[in-house]
């Protein structure tokens, strides 16, 4: 950040520009583009954000997720110097209100839940990178590279800093360079490396989603695997925006009269 | 029957409920959560003039069901598929006893299946073979994620499971129902997870296992496991409604799950009420593929596959002779009741009777 942004403080426009980092994690979407976002209050140093969901039933811990994520994001800002999140019309909004602007953790909120979020982060993550892999490699593929060359690449094939939104990539003998648009490729990066896919035995760049290296002979097989993730996400979604539109209707019946 | 460009497609919906979720009928606010949760999957996806109330939607009884299955002559046959849920409702949600009210009284239209729950122990061993003897089930529907005391769920693939699965094999019960769908509320998502389906798969071959709702949102692990055991089978209830607001989303479910398990392996099912099948069907026959899906996918969801989906699978699990049934439907209750003798006129060389 610059030092002129310190010095002006936060706004709107920067609060949703930081928020947009923020995902759903089931639907691996800007929770910005998926328009969660009601109201971004700021006074000073404080910034409150509130959200809606596309049902009042969306699971917990995706909630906590997406609140705990806006609150850190936003506070990351320069300038800003607490973070609030507002959850509105869940069937948990006490509970998650509270314990993100309490600062506990997850088990803290809810005592009486089976285990802790981490492990359901960690699987979500892992679901959007194999369908991010799949971005990645289709543009591998459009761009002329076959099956046997895409899984044979590696980390340091890569060099997603070449030029204008272009990444390089060096095919394994070196001599020979191909460019692609980095924007896939980084998405596909920042899940790999979020999920902590590279280590020190392997370092292939494409992985079966189990994390194993790709034989070439299953390279079609894992495709079509990393294709159904994407469709898995997307039709998902497509379920929460119908929820959503039909949430938002002027004559829906009130929510639960038990539920208070 | 519902008649498609002049052929029959005989429609077997493979999962409906006879359900009460009358407010007098709810002891727990997760009974009201349940419905409320339904009814906002009806209005989503339902067409605008085809919405009900929120309170004809909690209890709509044996009269208006029989009219929306059969009335519009959409549906030949459907197979109840019950919820107990009897921590959330005082006489359960949508039992096999509720539901034999109509099974009972029209055998010839309904199959009944049953249900059990591995944490009743002896109890409910004792339970399934009761049902069993009085309605001779050729099914069960199992909900994983039920709630029963501080047990948030169980799973298909645990040691009491396989002892129930055991029991089914033994009475012959072959076709397994697991609602592997959309989370209501647990806290934690595991509840439909259905990677327990593959160890159960894998360990009694004899079985069918129908996993209900395609496992949505969990359609990529549900595909990957059925594409590796050829006794799982996909229950399209949910799933279907997309074809109304979201064909192009429709069409990239079904050319996956025709990709991966085949036309021989998919159950049309309307979910009956969460969705009305007289609209419904309708919906998913007139459903294509786009060009860009075909190549894609290299599939095809034509006439034929669609007969298979809408019927022919379900009748092969569950043992109906569909030319039989066309020949008994010509003058059962249920048609006489209906007016629907013209539908199935024409599968007789008797001229029909116009």
């Amino acid at each position: 950040m610059s030092t002129d942004s310190l010095d002006d403080g936060p706004t709107v426009a920067r609060v949703r520009e930081r928020l947009d980092r923020v995902t759903d994690p089931e639907l691996d979407t800007s929770i910005v583009e998926l328009e969660y976002i009601d109201a971004v209050r700021i006074d000073g140093g404080e910034v409150h954000v509130a959200v809606t969901l596309p049902t009042a039933w969306c699971s917990p811990a995706f909630a906590w997720m997406m609140a705990t994520d806006a609150r850190d994001e936003v506070e990351a800002l320069p300038g800003v110097a607490r973070a609030t999140v507002e959850l509105r019309e869940h069937m948990h909004d006490s509970e998650i209100n509270r314990g993100v602007n309490e600062r506990l953790s997850f088990g803290e909120a809810f005592p009486d839940a089976d285990g802790d979020v981490a492990p359901v982060r960690a699987e979500l993550d892992e679901k959007a990178r194999v369908a991010r892999q799949h971005d990645a490699t289709g543009a591998l593929l459009d761009a002329g590279l076959d099956g046997d060359q895409v899984v044979g690449l590696t980390r340091d094939d890569l060099d997603t800093d070449f030029d204008g939104g272009r990444a390089r990539v060096w095919l394994r003998d070196g001599g020979l360079a191909v460019t692609v648009g980095a924007d896939p490729i980084e998405r596909y990066l920042e899940k790999a490396e979020a999920t902590g896919l590279f280590d020190d035995e392997h370092d292939e760049l494409f992985r079966t989603p189990e994390g194993d290296p790709i034989a070439p002979d299953r390279f079609e097989t894992v495709r079509h695997r990393t294709r159904l993730a994407g469709v898995n996400m997307s039709g998902q979604g497509s379920v929460c925006d119908a929820l959503h539109e039909s949430r938002r209707a002027e004559d829906r019946p009130p929510l639960s009269k038990r539920s208070d | 029957m519902y008649e498609y460009e002049g052929e029959d497609v005989f429609v077997i919906d493979s999962h409906l409920h006879l359900w009460d979720a009358s407010e007098e009928n709810i002891v727990h606010e997760g009974g009201e959560q349940f419905i409320q949760c339904f009814y906002d999957y009806h209005t989503a996806f339902t067409p605008e003039e085809r919405q009900w109330s929120l309170e004809e939607y909690r209890q709509y009884g044996a009269d208006r069901m029989m009219n929306d299955l059969f009335g519009s002559a959409a549906v030949d046959m459907g197979i109840f598929q019950p919820t107990y849920l009897t921590d959330f409702y005082d006489e359960g949600f949508n039992t096999a006893e509720q539901n034999a009210e109509l099974a009972e009284e029209y055998p010839e239209r309904f199959v009944l299946n049953g249900t059990f729950d591995p944490r009743d122990g002896e109890e409910g061993l004792a339970y399934l073979e009761e049902l069993n003897d009085r309605y001779d089930l050729q099914g069960v529907k199992l909900y994983t994620a039920e709630w029963r005391g501080d047990s948030k769920g169980w799973r298909l693939d645990s040691e009491a499971s396989f002892r129930f699965l055991e029991k089914c094999a033994e009475l012959g019960i072959r076709n397994i129902h697991p609602h592997k769908g959309p989370t209501i509320r647990p806290l934690n998502r595991d509840a439909f997870d259905v990677a327990d389906v593959d160890d159960a798969a894998t360990s009694f071959p004899e079985l069918n296992f129908v996993v209900e709702h395609v496992g949505l949102p969990r359609l990529d692990d549900f595909c990957w496991i059925a594409a590796q055991e050829p006794n799982v089978y996909g229950g399209l209830a949910v799933a279907a409604p997309m074809a109304v607001h979201r064909p192009r989303k429709f069409g990239e479910i079904m050319g996956e799950l025709l990709f991966w398990l085949g036309e021989d392996r998919l159950l049309f099912g309307s979910d009956y009420a969460l969705w009305n099948p007289d609209w419904l069907v309708d919906v998913v026959m007139n459903a294509e593929l786009t060009e860009e899906q075909r190549d894609e996918y290299g599939v095809e969801l034509d006439l034929e596959v669609k007969k298979k989906i809408m019927g022919e699978n379900a009748a092969r699990l569950y043992d109906i002779d569909i030319e039989a049934k066309k020949e008994q439907f010509r003058s059962d209750d249920v048609t006489e009741k209906f007016g629907l003798g013209d539908h199935y006129a024409g599968s007789s060389a008797t001229p029909a009777d116009d």
